[in-house]
């Protein structure tokens, strides 16, 4: 049992036929090759596999693909190329956000779904807004920094 | 081959579909995906056939009629948190539940129909007399949330029927003061330990015209009574504090004697004693925190 499913992935019409209940993260990583987007814990508790749908951050392991009909999708490698995208990335590698790096597509994308709803967050609204994403790294100092620094070189950008 | 997962594209073919199959509906799928998966690279599994509903519009406002406002089913707790309409209480109570990635997701009919005793959004809803409206292909009807969830994981919902909206009835008069509390682990994510919903309408005369209550995660379903509540309504505030033991040892009794540890005793004692004394004030703002 498959169906046709056309929606947009990074800013590009795509169609996939897949069971309806198949996961997009498997969607995303199986057939679009897309292995910024990381499965840890499975049940939504992690952040790894963060995307953007229709703009807003989701965790891609509880969607089935039946629930992604001509929505738009933006993965890690989508956001990279846009100029939001490459000024958190650069601020997270000149503020040492990144260890081991597996936490950080999802960080970057949580980064982006903050400063979209507020360009200018303190502290609190910062820790608050990647909450949902789990590092074991870093302790999370250094990348509620970087996404200060983010937001300060930002100017404008959201 | 007898087809398992369906997907409607408006609410009638859902009912249709819901009466001849008896598919359960998946909408923002943070229960049933998670508690249905089977590792990486694997398509989830169910026993009973489904339907996904999560783009049908219909199902998909927050409106006002008739001072009543109408939550329905597929609204996600980031909706709810934003919308205006809403009451503050359910709308502090989405606002905390899960990640923002959560909260775009779970929908306030997910989160009843789960009928968990840990749910959130129930806990004010019933304090606020909420009813819930339910749908068949053939018609449809109300009743209280408080009597449609059964008990742990239960619901009075029937196999053809979906759960369409939400309805918050106007209370007499604005309530004076409010509060909601949830008590949990990790800040996004945490399932409640205790969660507490109260409220309290005092008049120009300081007489408590109104005051409801209620508690999640404190026993087989939301725990509020009437009856404890009427012990306080009609009574002046300046006359809360000498009753006030003799109301938290009644209130101590509605909740759940094997589903609650001491603590949690002890904290919704002292989150009523906190809020009550504070009422008796008669302070400025209307939440209480």
């Amino acid at each position: 049992m498959t169906r046709d499913i056309q929606f947009v992935l990074n800013g590009k019409d795509v169609a996939i036929t897949c069971d309806p209940l198949k996961r997009l993260l498997d969607v995303l990583r199986d057939d679009f090759g897309l292995f910024g987007t990381k499965e840890a814990c499975g049940e939504g508790e992690c952040g790894a596999c963060s995307v953007l749908k229709d703009s807003k951050i989701i965790t891609t392991c509880m969607v089935p693909m039946g629930s992604v009909q001509g929505c738009e999708i933006m993965t890690i490698e989508g956001l990279r190329e846009t100029a939001r995208g490459k000024c958190i990335i650069e601020a997270f590698a000149d503020g040492g956000a990144v260890q081991c790096g597996f936490c950080i597509p999802g960080m970057v994308i949580a980064a982006e779904s903050l400063l979209a709803s507020n360009p200018e967050p303190s502290e609190e609204d910062i820790r608050l807004g990647i909450s949902g994403n789990l590092c074991r790294c870093t302790g999370y100092d250094l990348i509620v920094e970087s996404i200060r620094l983010a937001a300060k070189r930002g100017n404008g950008l959201w | 081959m007898v087809e398992t997962c369906y997907i409607p594209k408006d609410l009638a073919e859902a009912l249709r579909i819901r009466k001849e199959t008896g598919a359960h509906p998946i909408a923002g799928g943070t229960d049933l995906m998670v508690s249905h998966r089977r590792g990486t690279g694997v398509v989830p599994k169910f026993p009973w056939p489904v339907m996904i509903i999560t783009q049908l519009k219909e199902l998909q406002k927050i409106e006002e009629e008739d001072g009543e406002v109408s939550i329905y089913a597929g609204s996600t707790c980031h909706e709810i948190e934003v919308a205006e309409l809403v009451p503050y209480q359910v709308r502090k109570a989405a606002s905390l539940m899960g990640a923002q990635s959560l909260r775009n997701l779970a929908t306030i009919g997910g989160n009843i129909c789960n009928a968990s005793p840990k749910g959130d959004l129930p806990v004010p809803l019933i304090m606020l007399d909420a009813r819930v409206e339910l749908v068949s292909a053939t018609g449809k009807r109300q009743m209280l949330l408080d009597e449609f969830i059964d008990g742990p994981k239960r619901t009075k919902l029937q196999d053809d029927e979906l759960l369409a909206r939400i309805i918050i009835p106007q209370p007499k008069a604005p309530f004076t003061y409010l509060w909601y509390r949830k008590i949990g682990t990790r800040r996004a994510n945490a399932i409640s330990k205790l969660s507490m919903s109260a409220a309290a309408t005092v008049d120009t005369h300081g007489i408590i015209v109104d005051f409801r209550s209620a508690n999640g995660a404190s026993g087989p379903k939301v725990a509020r009574s009437r009856a404890v509540e009427e012990t306080i309504i009609g009574l002046s505030v300046d006359r809360l504090a000498e009753r006030l033991p003799a109301f938290l040892d009644a209130y101590d009794v509605i909740l759940s004697p094997q589903a609650m540890p001491q603590y949690r005793r002890s904290s919704t004692r002292r989150m009523l004693e906190f809020f009550l004394s504070e009422v008796s004030k008669r302070p400025d703002t209307t939440i209480i925190e």
